[in-house]
């Protein structure tokens, strides 16, 4: 596949996207030249709002190159919600029930996440690689077991007796452990998110490994013939993306969120999919994807402030590209990986 | 109102838009497309419903517009995954969040309303009369969940013993045959996706004037997900399917009396988990025989 046309089948549906969005918002009687500029300036060029852009690309961007490993293995984990929930369980355990001092918890806390995360990816991997159940029932059903938990672990054990209403939650961690204030980003986060997608960079193209995992999801007989250790490289990949996902939630723990809330990112998972995929599963194409969908969704919560468009409309515009990423509007084949 | 009465109801009321989903979604499962769609054409139904039976004063009109554009979005969504070769998961996931937008978007362009909104239609009781003692339950039920089960077992009819079934399944099990015997692969996908969609549809109308007699945004809630795991629960046939569409009725009511007479300590969320594990246990067995069965 010549990368001119790849570059070109994933930015196609984005402007196509982005021009029915505005037609319709046309139809319907918005200013669309202020939407766009509104859009603009919620994730660019407004005051703190590339700051917002960033906070909202972090978990999207994490979990994406974590998604990367199974797309590269054939394998459709679309559990990166769930794992990114149980990281955060994880993290938030150790953060508020550890004692010792913030140099030793903090990178624990971090960790514990990144093994939450794991396992629960771990579970659909095995199920699937050892006996053949399907991915996508699996990992689609244990992010609503995930939600169920988390949702129990925020009213019941950890819930914060401060906080009455509606919303559970659990108490915020230590001011020492976080990693960023409540408004979003901090250097310290960006630097370990890059630390990150850098490791899953290296991994990825320039490990054995990464190369076994693509030769596995490519070609399963010829890697059979090769001798590749194939289910062992597979869960693998599965116990990798759950780890960078449950790091998405230990950062959201740990840095912006500061505590574990029950559904507070609702469809983040499935919209880090759809990054993998418009960045064309490589890494580089993932951060500017993850920008992308990051931007869009700092506009989503600045719009309102500057034109009476309804979060909604932009809301269309992302299920729009969801829909139309993976469709072949110029002919010639192109697969998922 | 007495205990096993209201239980009845919850179960039922909770359980009808799931099973008319999930055996409706057998269509698309069937011919070979995980479809996960559902969900947001769901959400559709409820939304079209309650817009238009609004703006017509009538419940029938309203569900009807909501087939409409149910079976609309499902040409679009066919198109998509069969012309231009998108990829099944993919485009379900997009063509759901698509539809959560919408709704909420058209809500407030042609309402006006933010959240929610209230219908001045409901679906029609058939039976009224039975207001005291035993079965007083059947009151309370609307015509859709009493034309349930007929719809079951008219899916079992066309799935296992009409044309289409059969050619349904072909395309689903074995493209290369079907097409070798002149099945025209395309067409039935299409006519597989339109009767998922108007199934979809009626599911949206019973839950949003079925019951509550309004739209809020994302409604649905994770029911179109929970029919796909009915069907996969219920092994794919559509009597099955319905059976495992009600136990997910029974759990949720079960969950919500628990949290109204909560004595026992049990947290409500381990009750409500109960059919998740239950369909990764399922989808492991199964995956599992056959996975046997094709090495021997």
């Amino acid at each position: 596949m010549n990368r001119a046309h790849a570059a070109l089948s994933a930015v196609f549906p984005i402007v196509l996207a982005i021009a029915l969005s505005a037609v319709l918002f046309f139809v319907t009687g918005y200013d669309v030249g202020a939407v766009i500029s509104g859009v603009i300036e919620g994730a660019v060029t407004g005051f703190g709002s590339f700051w917002q852009t960033l906070r909202w690309s972090m978990p999207l961007l994490l979990i994406a190159v974590g998604f990367l490993f199974c797309v590269r293995a054939g394998e459709f984990n679309i559990g990166g919600q769930g794992q990114m929930m149980m990281g955060g369980l994880g993290t938030i355990v150790v953060a508020l029930l550890v004692p010792g001092p913030v140099c030793l918890v903090l990178p624990v806390a971090i960790l514990a996440g990144m093994i939450f995360g794991g396992l629960w990816s771990f579970l659909p991997g095995v199920l699937k690689v050892k006996l053949g159940a399907d991915e996508v029932i699996v990992t689609l059903m244990l992010n609503f077991i995930a939600v169920l938990f988390v949702s129990w672990i925020t009213t019941g054990p950890l819930k914060d007796p401060a906080v009455r209403g509606e919303t559970a939650s659990t108490p915020t961690v230590d001011a020492a452990l976080r990693l960023s204030s409540g408004d979003g980003m901090s250097v310290t986060l960006l630097v370990l998110i890059a630390l990150a997608v850098a490791a899953a960079w290296l991994i990825a193209e320039r490990t054995a490994f990464g190369l076994k995992l693509r030769y596995v999801g490519e070609a399963p007989e010829a890697a059979r013939w090769q001798g590749m250790k194939a289910d062992r490289l597979r869960l693998w990949a599965y116990v990798l993306a759950g780890a960078f996902a449950g790091l998405a939630g230990a950062f959201e723990v740990l840095g912006p969120n500061g505590r574990l809330v029950t559904g507070a990112t609702p469809t983040i998972g499935f919209t880090a999919i759809v990054v993998t995929i418009v960045g064309l599963s490589r890494v580089p194409g993932i951060v500017l994807a993850a920008l992308l969908f990051g931007g869009l969704q700092a506009a989503i919560l600045f719009l309102p402030i500057v034109s009476d468009l309804p979060s909604s409309g932009l809301k269309i515009l992302e299920g729009l590209i969801a829909l139309l990423i993976t469709a072949e509007f110029i002919r010639r084949r192109r697969g998922v990986g | 109102m007495e205990f096993l009465d209201q239980f009845t109801v919850t179960t039922l009321r909770g359980a009808t838009p799931i099973v008319l989903a999930a055996v409706a979604g057998l269509f698309a499962i069937r011919a070979g497309i995980f479809h996960l769609g559902i969900e947001g054409l769901m959400l559709v139904g409820a939304f079209t419903a309650v817009a238009a039976g609004t703006a017509s004063g009538s419940a029938t009109v309203g569900m009807l517009t909501a087939i409409l554009v149910c079976l609309l979005l499902s040409v679009l969504y066919w198109y998509l995954i069969d012309k231009l070769k998108a990829d099944t998961v993919i485009a379900g996931l997009g063509l759901t969040a698509l539809c959560v937008g919408g709704t909420a978007f058209a809500m407030q362009v042609l309402f006006d309303q933010r959240g929610q909104m209230a219908s001045t239609v409901r679906l029609y009781r058939p039976i009224t009369g039975q207001q005291e003692g035993a079965l007083s339950f059947v009151s309370e039920l609307t015509i859709i969940t009493w034309v349930t089960p007929l719809l079951v077992v008219l899916a079992w009819i066309v799935l296992r013993r009409s044309r289409l079934g059969l050619q349904i399944a072909a395309v689903g099990d074995y493209p290369y045959g079907a097409e070798a015997v002149g099945v025209n692969q395309s067409r039935v996908r299409l006519y597989a996706l339109l009767i998922t969609g108007a199934g979809c549809a009626i599911a949206g109308t019973q839950l949003a004037i079925g019951d509550v007699a309004g739209f809020s945004e994302n409604m649905t809630n994770g029911r179109g997900f929970f029919a796909l795991a009915a069907m996969l629960f219920g092994g794919f046939s559509a009597v099955f399917t319905a059976f495992a569409g009600l136990f997910f009725g029974f759990a949720d009511a079960f969950g919500i009396f628990m949290q109204i007479n909560d004595r026992s300590g049990l947290p409500v969320q381990f009750v409500l988990l109960v059919p998740f594990i239950l369909t990764i246990l399922i989808v492991s067995i199964s995956g599992y025989l056959r996975k046997k069965k094709s090495t021997r």
